[in-house]
């Protein structure tokens, strides 16, 4: 019996994650609080961590609505002044 | 764009028990049975949209960006168990979802229970057979159940809307499956919901992203004010998204007797909307203690602990339509909150 798959095609490729920065060093990192409960704490926490083992700098923090994607000026500025960025966290 | 190049897999099988039992195989459905949507089943649900590109791209809908073309379309009506004259109402609300004020990415990716409700309007409740009366909200209506269906498979199969990899809603909800109710313009005293919006075509639909319906029971009052009051107290629990972000829409479905009382005082369907939005409110401090998180307005955030606010910030977000049959139960349905409805003409 011959039947369609009701999925369809996708439209654009798949996003891809970037390749992990393999040295910290020297370089900022930003954090983009999606201000779910407790993100804010969470990601400087973080930052605070890779600060202290890797000597990386810690640079802006940006926040966004955790439904909406980040505005354009926050992710402009975010790539303006640092080189990795922490961000997300879930209910 | 022709994009008639879709998968079609030749199943060893058509009994209907071993159908189903691939279907999941191929992770396909909700759960419930579907028809194999063969390709001579996927032409007859075309039919009516002769003239209309079957593979036009109507949406690319998120979170997997899957091209929703009208063959697809017709494909997941087919599994729902639509009859051709749905499909209309289906492409139109696809298209809709596809708005950017709908934000669908975040509908289908949220933890909150929140499901596309589609509203019907006009001509089209009568030529398609929907129940607008008794029972509006189901079941037992083919239409209204297998539309919305069809709009729920849709998102699954196409929108990647699949619990747990593009849906992380907590609990899920019974409006996940079916969500489709069609405006009952015979008994509404205010006319059609559609043109209150702009929108004056013969046939419209509106999405609204929100809850299941919350009941609200009023069997005594000859006075607007009483009923709406019961309105509004359903308007103000604190666990609804619209008691943290205020740009949240409520979608107030009146029975047609509870709006024949309104109607009867000379409230319209605005005065309606004004007295919930001054009688939804709730106090500014406990507002501030029970949310840390408060998607408000600017102004809102200026107003003090022991003012009033209302559970959204002003009163056309307090949407009106008249449903239902005989009795005297009314229903609110709140929204997830970062999204807004659409109300769009129905177009093939």
């Amino acid at each position: 019996m011959k039947i369609y798959s009701p999925t369809g095609n996708i439209g654009e490729p798949q996003k891809s994650l970037a390749s992990p920065a393999s040295v910290l060093n020297g370089k900022a990192i930003g954090i983009l609080d999606n201000t779910k409960p407790n993100a804010n704490i969470l990601l400087q926490r973080l930052a605070l961590r890779l600060h202290e083992r890797t000597g990386v700098n810690i640079g802006i923090t940006e926040t966004k609505n955790a439904a909406l994607a980040a505005p354009d000026q926050v992710l402009g500025r975010l790539t303006k002044e640092v080189q990795i960025a922490l961000t997300g966290s879930a209910d | 764009m022709n994009l008639d190049n879709l998968e079609i897999f030749d199943f060893p099988t058509d009994n209907p028990a071993e159908l189903q039992s691939l279907f999941a195989e191929h992770g396909w459905g909700d759960g419930l049975p579907m028809i194999a949507p063969t390709p001579e089943r996927v032409q007859k649900m075309l039919a009516l949209s002769d003239g209309e590109d079957p593979d036009e791209i109507i949406a690319t809908l998120p979170p997997r960006s899957g091209l929703a073309t009208r063959r697809i379309i017709a494909i997941n009506a087919v599994m729902a168990g639509c009859a051709p004259s749905q499909l209309p109402v289906l492409v139109t609300a696809i298209r809709a979802l596809n708005a950017p004020e709908i934000n669908l990415r975040g509908v289908n990716a949220t933890t909150h229970s929140v499901a596309p409700l589609l509203i019907i309007h006009g001509n089209i409740i009568k030529e398609a057979g929907y129940n607008s009366g008794l029972g509006s909200f189901g079941p037992g209506n083919r239409a209204n159940a297998t539309t919305g269906r069809a709009l729920r498979l849709i998102l699954l199969h196409v929108a990647g809307a699949t619990p747990g990899t593009g849906d992380a809603s907590t609990q899920g909800s019974p409006a996940k499956y079916a969500y489709c109710v069609a405006e009952n313009l015979d008994d509404s005293p205010w006319g059609g919901y559609a043109s209150s919006e702009g929108v004056h075509d013969e046939s419209a639909i509106t999405i609204h992203c929100g809850e299941g319906p919350h009941n609200v029971h009023d069997m005594e009052s000859s006075d607007p004010a009483k009923i709406l009051d019961k309105v509004a107290s359903a308007m103000c629990s604190w666990g609804q998204n619209n008691a943290p972000i205020s740009q949240g829409e409520y979608f107030v479905a009146l029975c047609p007797e509870h709006a024949s009382v309104c109607a009867s005082h000379g409230w319209t369907r605005n005065d309606v909307s004004s007295y919930l939005f001054n009688k939804a409110t709730v106090n500014v401090g406990d507002a501030r203690e029970a949310f840390e998180l408060r998607a408000w307005a600017p102004w809102q955030h200026s107003l003090k602990d022991s003012d009033r606010i209302s559970m959204t910030e002003k009163p056309e977000n307090i949407k009106v339509f008249v449903t239902g049959g005989p009795g005297k139960h009314s229903s609110v349905i709140p929204s997830w909150g970062m999204t807004k409805s659409v109300t769009v003409p129905v177009m093939p």
